[in-house]
């Protein structure tokens, strides 16, 4: 299940945002309300990291992102 | 079965819309689009200008680099204005009020005028904000420039500079 | 799109940049800034259903510091540090509720009943009854049978506090369209240290409507833990014998693991009002990842025993097996989308995990992000997870073997080997008659060589290849919900508090199916944090332009004082502000002092433990103690500074016996080995500069009013070892003074040219005679003095001389009642050592301290200043018995608004 998922998966995404792309146009300057800090993905990087660091101590899915490494978590 | 989702991904890319880009190019005419200023029903075309170096640039209030800018864009206007460089700033908020707050935090003492209906973004095709576009005496577009750091300034003045000289008043 | 001319080149270039298209700058930049935070996690108590649970349960005291800079116009730089000090008591195992694992501390006082006041661990060498089935059986005291129990339960132990830190960097330039980063960073705490690398890349297409993201990171950790001094003899470890290394007295587990991260990402914008991402990411670790102090409970059941309805079960504790291979899956999906009726942004996340341990889980995340009134952010939260079990989670495992049995030949016959030399390789057997014969059948002499039975160990192929019963493997669900209120204070500057609590229970798993109530527990979270914002530091100035609010400072001030000394610069425009941080670390090791001169062992022993009968026993061989300090600076006028500062702390020590000491009493416990540890927040400090006079612009005078609140804790107690309860740590490990304290000091700085210098006198007078713990900390006074020299237009070098003093603390700790093998002890406080006794504190020291300062003038980083200092001991007299004095480094960061 997991290699069909990546031969899948990701030309999938690749293909669903090029065409979600035609659906939206939207020009430089309208680009105002998606500007706004409470519209952004990470409002705070510093608690992210707190939480996904107390999340990951007591759940085994941890987030494997980019940061790798902190603690073997034995709390 | 399993073939055919593999090729899915692969068939739906037909269907996206290759962007089409186009820009501005260097020599081309400037638009001569309708201007109005902030807060008042005043007209104003770029044609106006003709005979002067004409620096256009599109802001907005909740642009970072544009907030960056405004400082070389005040000191290129006290050093240059006398020798006939005028800069727009043509602010592309779609609140106004978005702008006037802008403005109390970043004063600016070149002209800014408001382009009430994105007539004048869409007429120069502005792809990245802030943009901005060089424009001689002739009314040609010389350069365009697009988004704004720090360490540009001294390449844009220098482009200014170079089209005070080089052309005859 | 408008079609306008374009011109052959141009329509070349555009096409040869059609795919990732023409950039638009992306408004939700990134801009310079600085940020710090501070969390606290409490867990609640575990239930324990059978014995009451006084344990203190997980707290863990964290600090975050970041900082994001542009180095170059496009070239940035990020540095993350975070540390948190843990303590509590954790499970080390589960075992079936009948086994008593958790065994009640009873209190037996003379002439009253015994009263039950806490529960101690006992993960083997227990036997239980279970039926024909396997199944636990429960009786009660006086014997009598009262059926079938299959309740379980977590056996806890409490560990002592330990300290992680770690820090990470990230260099990257960005192009028009794209960005390139790499980093790495390095983990590090008693046993477990952790490298990691990373490289990151990220494309812009369509204006920016598009962007993909992709990451590698590839992480190498090394284990290397103590195994539980108490637990170890009770462990079973056999499966790991060949990474197990003996040293001392304490055993060593050591392990390697590895874990190669990728993971792709799209961020697509839907509309002007809403944009998706979704996220992919694969990572495999191999190597060792078991949690080296958990252990599986197996009850061995010797199927050779006579019962069939009432077996006996032996209780043994496993340490924990798990695969050496873990493939991981996490797919996410994120919608963000603005809500103009509030102005809010609703962000929902959805992520959904699998991996070949047979764990699949869920998360779904929401939160509401509303601005209310331009400067705060009211965001609540609330998030779900479940998760399934892994393949090999079990609560404990039975065993149809018995745990140790007799060896038997291949015909049956019990093996019996010589009882003075059993493994010289000589096999004896009893004929039918029950006489004795060696392996050729041949008949022995009983009076030459007596016998003992050859016991063979368990066969672990009889067990499952992996098995654990850590909660984290285990099914179920668990709900959380938060608040975090941000406000923007200045231009500059914002402060956040934020708070969380999580539950996690059995019965909230998707499905149903989870794990029982036993396992059940909940935290909660607050944390508080400070965000400096540098790109508006500088916002409204030209460039080159140096009249603006912080460079105007500074010129005024001159040289900056050295990094050592605090309040010694005021800021001189109302409604200025100053952020900075300083980090402090000493070591005192080497020698122990008493007076100025070294002490002998000897002299140590009679003298240093001024009310111990038998005389000192232990001395500390160094500590070390590091201070993160935060400060926070308003000018409400022109002639009064406000200043906030916290403060977090961690400390580590370690002792050894002196020479001469008497060996150990039965059942004394030595400390020595590991060390202590402490750590967490410390006391916070309110202050106020007034101005006195500045004199045309040389002299300038000021007088700082301080007040110190103890946040910091003073109740830090040692663990519970071997039976017996141990008190509190030694005063210099507590992390406060435990009271108000007053802190006024006078401060002259001039300058000329390009010298400046200063002097300052401080003092710190305790407000109160003694704090909760029952003593005080001595009196301070400083003074000191120093000059500087500007070498360059960003560079100036100091020079200071330093003499302090502090009184010995007065008073002492609070006796703490405990119970050492079941009898209560009026005072279980440690007395053993130099470090307990209140004398061998305070004391005079003279130093000198060496220093450099760098400003930023120019530039969008102006504003910014950095100073370093080294103290070093000239001379030192202390009181009683102390070690001496190896130095302190101070290192300073400020920017000024």
């Amino acid at each position: 299940m997991p290699k069909l998922r990546c031969y899948f998966l990701l030309p999938m995404l690749i293909a669903m945002s090029l065409v979600l792309s035609g659906c939206s146009s939207v020009a430089p300057w309208q680009r105002g309300t998606l500007a706004k800090p409470q519209m952004a993905a990470s409002r705070s990087e510093l608690a992210a990291t707190m939480r996904s660091h107390n999340y990951g101590s007591r759940e085994a899915a941890s987030s494997s992102g980019s940061s790798g490494g902190g603690g073997c978590g034995c709390y | 079965m399993l073939i055919n989702l593999r090729l899915l991904p692969y068939a739906l890319l037909a269907f996206a819309p290759w962007q089409q880009v186009a820009a501005l190019a260097v020599n081309d005419a400037a638009p001569n689009c309708a201007l109005s200023t902030i807060n008042s029903k005043q007209a104003l075309h770029l044609s106006d200008y003709r005979g002067k170096v004409v620096y256009v640039d599109f802001w907005a209030s909740w642009c970072g680099p544009c907030a960056k800018s405004f400082p070389f864009l005040n000191e290129l206007h006290q050093q240059l204005h006398a020798r006939g460089v005028e800069i727009i700033g043509v602010n592309l908020d779609e609140t106004p009020a978005d702008a006037d707050a802008f403005l109390a935090k970043y004063p600016a003492n070149f002209t800014i005028v408001t382009d009430n209906n994105q007539q004048c973004a869409q007429d120069f095709a502005v792809q990245a904000m802030p943009s901005s576009y060089i424009i001689d005496q002739k009314g040609q577009i010389h350069h365009v420039h697009l988004g704004f750091k720090a360490g540009e300034a001294a390449e844009l003045q220098a482009l200014v500079e170079k089209l005070l000289t080089t052309t005859k008043p | 799109m408008a079609a306008t001319k374009i011109s052959p080149l141009q329509a070349l270039t555009v096409a040869a940049l059609a795919l990732p298209g023409l950039w638009a700058a992306d408004c939700q930049a990134e801009e310079d800034e600085i940020n710090f935070q501070y969390s606290r996690y409490q867990e609640s108590r575990r239930n324990l259903i059978k014995t009451p649970n006084h344990s203190t349960p997980i707290e863990v005291d964290s600090l975050f510091g970041s900082a994001k800079v542009t180095l170059a116009d496009r070239v940035k730089f990020a540095f993350n540090y975070s540390q948190d000090t843990w303590s509590g008591a954790t499970p080390i195992t589960v075992a079936p509720l009948v086994a008593g694992s958790n065994q009640s501390v009873v209190q037996t006082v003379k002439g009253s009943k015994p009263v039950v006041v806490g529960a101690s661990p006992i993960i083997a060498s227990r036997q239980i009854i279970l039926n024909k089935n396997l199944k636990p059986l429960a009786f009660n005291n006086k014997g009598k049978f009262l059926g079938k129990d299959l309740r379980v339960v977590n056996v806890l132990s409490t560990a002592s506090p330990e300290t992680r830190k770690q820090g990470d960097f990230k260099l990257g330039y960005e192009w028009d369209e794209a960005a390139l980063y790499a980093g790495g960073g390095i983990s590090v705490e008693n046993d477990y240290e952790s490298r990691f690398g990373n490289i990151n890349g990220r494309w812009d297409l369509n204006q920016k409507l598009t962007t993909l993201n992709l990451g590698l990171s590839y992480t190498n950790s090394d284990t290397s833990a103590i195994i539980d001094h108490d637990a170890s003899t009770y462990l079973t470890k056999t499966a790991f014998l060949k990474q197990i290394d003996n040293q001392g007295a304490y055993q060593i587990l050591t392990g390697n693991r590895q874990d190669w991260g990728s993971n792709f990402g799209i961020s697509q914008v839907l509309n002007k009002e809403a944009f998706v991402e979704a996220n992919v990411a694969y990572t495999r670790s191999t190597g060792y990842m078991e949690n080296p102090y958990k252990a599986t409970t197996v009850v061995f059941v010797d199927p050779e025993q006579p019962g069939i309805n009432r077996l006996i079960g032996d209780v043994k504790a496993l340490l924990e097996q798990r695969p050496d291979e873990r493939d991981q899956w996490a797919l996410t999906g994120s919608y963000h989308q603005y809500i103009g009726l509030f102005d809010a942004a609703l962000h929902f996340n959805y992520r959904y995990f699998q991996d070949t341990w047979g764990i699949s889980a869920h998360t779904f995340e929401a939160e509401w992000a509303q601005p209310i009134a331009t400067t705060w952010t009211l965001t609540p939260r609330i998030r779900y997870y479940s998760q399934d079990a892994a393949d090999f989670y079990t609560p404990y495992l039975t065993s149809k073997q018995a745990y140790e049995g007799i060896a038997k030949d291949a015909t049956g016959r019990e093996i019996l080997v010589d009882a003075d030399n059993p493994n010289n390789g000589k096999q004896y057997f009893r004929n039918d008659d029950f006489n004795l014969i060696d392996s050729s059948g041949n008949l022995v002499d009983e009076n030459t060589l007596s016998t003992i039975p050859k016991t063979v160990a368990f066969d672990p192929k009889k067990l499952p290849a992996n098995f654990s019963s850590d909660q984290r493997l285990s099914a179920f669900g668990a709900i959380s919900g938060g608040v975090n209120l941000k406000k923007q204070i200045t231009k500059g500057v914002s402060v956040e508090a934020g708070f969380e609590y999580y539950s996690h229970a059995g019965g909230l798993k998707l499905g149903g199916g989870g794990e029982g109530s036993y396992a059940d527990f909940g935290y909660y979270v607050a944390n508080a944090s400070l965000n400096v914002n540098l790109a508006s530091l500088n916002a409204g100035r030209k460039p080159g332009d140096h009249t603006g609010h912080s460079a105007h400072h500074h010129h005024h001030q001159g040289g900056a004082a050295p990094a050592g000394v605090m309040f010694a610069h005021m800021m001189n425009k109302a409604d200025d502000v100053m952020v900075g941080y300083r980090f402090m670390h000493s070591h005192t090791g080497g020698n122990m002092l008493n007076g100025d001169g070294i002490a002998s062992d000897a002299s140590i022993l009679a003298n240093g433990c001024a009310t111990r009968k038998a005389g000192c026993k232990m001395v500390p061989t160094y500590m070390d103690m590091s201070m993160h300090m935060l400060d926070i600076m308003y000018a409400p006028t022109d002639w009064l500074n406000l200043m906030l500062m916290p403060q977090f702390m961690d400390m580590q020590m370690n002792l050894r016996q002196l020479d001469g000491a008497p060996a150990p009493k039965l059942g004394e416990h030595i400390h020595a080995g590991t060390g202590h540890a402490t750590g967490g927040i410390g006391d916070t400090g309110m202050y106020a500069m007034i101005k006195l006079f500045d004199l045309s612009s040389i002299h300038h005078l000021h007088l700082t009013l301080g007040l110190s609140a103890p946040t910091g804790d003073v109740d830090i107690t040692l663990r519970r070892t071997h039976k017996a309860d141990e008190g509190f740590i030694h005063y210099g490990m507590q992390l406060g003074s435990g009271t108000w304290d007053l802190k006024p000091s006078l401060t002259y700085t001039g300058q000329l040219d390009d010298w400046s210098w200063g002097a300052q006198v401080s003092t710190t007078r305790r407000l109160e005679d003694k704090n909760a713990s029952g003593y005080a900390l001595g009196d301070i006074f400083e003074s000191t003095a120093w000059g500087s020299y500007r070498l360059n237009h960003w560079l100036s070098a100091s020079v200071r001389g330093l003499y302090s003093a502090q009184s010995a603390v007065s008073g002492k700790f609070n006796p703490t009642p405990g119970l050492v093998k079941g009898k209560l002890k009026k005072n279980v406080n440690p007395n053993n050592s130099s470090v307990d006794y209140a004398s061998n504190y305070g004391g005079r020291y003279w130093d000198m301290g060496f220093g450099l300062n760098a400003q930023i003038n120019n530039g969008d980083l102006a504003g910014n200043s950095f100073g370093v200092e080294w103290l070093q001991p000239v001379a030192t007299d202390v009181n009683g018995y102390q070690l001496d004095r190896g130095g302190a480094i101070s290192a300073t960061w400020a920017v000024a608004f």
